[in-house]
């Protein structure tokens, strides 16, 4: 155990070397880590931190290399500016999403569903209740702000309730956005986010027209899948869902089709047999996603959804596992969330995943039109309005101009307190540069009117916590095999190209 | 380290720390992070200790209370180190940020570090 007077010593000459910024924090078998400001990591044992903050370390050691090579320590005062703006350069790196703005735009077509999922947080409505669909003059103004963003690189999300269901206004915002674009020249892009139930030849035809991803939901196997996700007609979701899914990869080609799926209590236990049926429907990965505290999710019981967070952290561990033996066994398949954090951690590049940014991404990354014109900066803030709450409302595209959305006192305060630089707990903590801050979670769940939250309570921090944690104990690990298919994941090659002859 | 801890009753301890090693900040720091199971009161003791009580929220949970002294005493120790690590390259911090964000070039950047540090 580090004590405290050889912690806190004066130095009485010059010191041999000088420490830049980084946190630490203990870790099992006396092992302390460090991760300096731009998320480069080392492991220590307790008398190399004793000998690094005491300023005894050996200059010609090993060790001494490793810490200079990782910016934890600048050799003299006249390297210290190089150190500076090799760090800077680092810096500028990871935070370079906050460059352009927003850029991912989802756009609720309609609240309309064809299903009645027990978890849905979209809180849907009828499959004939129009009141609840985006018009086209709703549409064109939404069209408009989009494109008052600032960024080079514009990606609409058509979402819903089921966008399908609505699909004229859907074409009307492709042909819209185009023509606009035709003038602004950005990167545009767009994604529909469907259950597929309702697709058809003559949809696909136009989605391929317009090289529209798809976006959609596979939860397990039939008998999982069936459990949450309720066609309101009645019925084998799961069977229409597979007869539609074979039609569109015909049609669009497979990798023009991603799944996503949501942990419950139903398959919370068997994501093992999750991940087979992934595999055999023939996806190349799987995003292991928690229930979010919003909307039906909220009004169905406890008992009969939700988990404690400790078992979703347990289930998560042991499904990555399974898919690195997965792998190790030839068969590609990613964990999109690992692979993210895994990006965050070992590359010096920022990852546009809104949902764990510091600042938030909130507003300034994405952000979300209702059907109605309200403009929000989460899809859970348009949740709490649903509920009730219109607290995050940025705004409206026919009453508020761009300015005063995006760049109003709403839209400020949320990102002013959602740097974890300055949030108590998260400002010592050494994931700082690989995790985010939800103040709208901080607001809804914690009661927190400042956005903040309380951390040491806080089930946000605890998953994101545990999971990193782990990742990084597998790092310290090193093992060859495991490194080997995280590195394939992250620069998308195929594992055997990294194994070393 | 019995000197440094009592048990006031079944759910509530009181931890002795000397002023003389720990800052208010280290204090506090560490307080906040065990405000997940416990309330927590920071009160002086006399001029040279500073008490920290900590009581159980779910007086269930005793095997707490038991770990809670030195996982404290653990835990206000890294944040008195922070606070002394920061003291030494915190003006460095503030210099990286500001030169990521601003265009400013390596002459400027040594009389930056000149007058921070």
């Amino acid at each position: 155990m580090i004590d405290s007077e050889t912690a806190t010593q004066e130095k009485s000459s010059k010191d041999p070397y000088l420490l830049l910024p980084f946190r630490f924090m203990r870790f099992p078998k006396s092992k302390i880590l460090l991760v300096n400001e731009v998320g480069e990591f080392i492991f220590l044992n307790t008398t190399d931190f004793e000998k690094l903050i005491s300023y005894k370390l050996n200059n010609g050691s090993e060790l001494y290399y490793d810490l200079k090579a990782k910016s934890f320590i600048s050799d003299s005062d006249s390297e210290l500016p190089y150190r500076i703006d090799l760090l800077a350069t680092k810096y500028r790196t990871k935070k370079a999403y906050l460059r352009n703005f927003t850029s991912l735009h989802m756009v609720v077509i309609t609240l309309r569903c064809n299903h009645r999922c027990n978890y849905c947080h979209a809180s849907s409505q009828d499959a004939d209740a129009q009141k609840f669909d985006m018009n086209i003059e709703t549409s064109r103004k939404v069209v408009e702000a989009i494109f008052m963003s600032p960024s080079p690189y514009i990606k609409i999300e058509f979402q819903g309730g089921e966008p399908l269901l609505n699909f004229n206004t859907v074409k009307s915002i492709v042909h819209y956005a185009e023509k606009v674009n035709r003038q602004k020249q950005k990167y545009l892009s767009f994604v529909l986010c469907t259950n597929l139930t309702l697709i058809d030849e003559s949809i696909l035809r136009f989605l391929k027209e317009h090289d529209v991803l798809i976006s959609t939901s596979l939860d397990g196997t039939k008998d999982i899948h069936d459990a949450n996700r309720i066609l309101r007609k009645g019925g084998s979701s799961y069977d229409t869902f597979l007869e539609k899914l074979q039609i569109t990869r015909r049609v669009l080609g497979k990798d023009k089709v991603s799944a996503l799926m949501t942990v419950t209590k139903t398959n919370i236990n068997q994501l093992r047999r999750v991940i087979d049926e992934y595999l055999n429907q023939d996806f190349r990965g799987v995003f292991l996603r928690s229930l979010n505290p919003y909307g039906y999710a909220k009004k169905v019981t406890g008992e009969q959804l939700n988990y404690p967070i400790n078992d979703f952290i347990d289930a998560y561990i042991d499904a990555f596992e399974y898919i690195i033996h997965l792998n190790l066994e030839g068969r590609h398949f990613e964990e999109y969330f690992a692979n993210i954090l895994f990006t965050r951690i070992l590359t010096p590049f920022s990852t546009g995943f809104m949902d764990l940014q510091s600042p938030a991404g909130a507003g300034i990354l994405g952000t979300i039109y209702n059907f109605n014109g309200d403009v929000f900066p989460t899809d859970e803030a348009r949740m709490l309005a649903a509920m009730g709450d219109n607290h995050f409302c940025l705004g409206n595209v026919f009453n508020n101009s761009y300015q005063e959305m995006f760049n109003g006192t709403t839209l400020r305060n949320i990102i002013k307190q959602s740097c974890v630089e300055i949030i108590p707990e998260c400002h010592c903590c050494p994931y700082q540069p690989y995790c985010g801050a939800d103040p709208v979670r901080a607001y809804s769940v914690q009661k927190d009117k400042h956005y903040v939250g309380h951390i040491p309570t806080s089930e946000f921090c605890k998953k994101h916590k545990a999971i990193i944690s782990y990742f990084m104990k597998l790092l310290e690990q090193n093992n060859e095999d495991v490194m080997n298919v995280i590195w394939a994941w992250i620069t998308k090659r195929d594992i055997n190209e990294l194994k070393l002859s | 380290m019995e000197n440094i801890f009592a048990f006031i009753d079944d759910n509530k301890i009181l931890i002795r720390l000397k002023k003389q090693f720990y800052e208010k900040l280290a204090i506090f720091s560490a307080a906040h992070k065990f405000t997940d199971n416990f309330i927590v009161k920071i009160d002086e003791i006399d001029k040279q200790t500073v008490g920290i009580y900590l009581s159980l929220k779910d007086s269930r949970n005793k095997e707490l209370l038991k770990s809670a002294p030195e996982e404290f005493c653990n835990e206000v120790l890294d944040q008195q180190i922070r606070l002394d690590i920061e003291k030494k390259y915190g003006p460095i911090r503030d210099i990286i940020v500001n030169q990521a964000f601003s265009p400013i070039s390596i002459t400027d950047l040594k009389n930056e570090i000149k007058k921070k540090l």
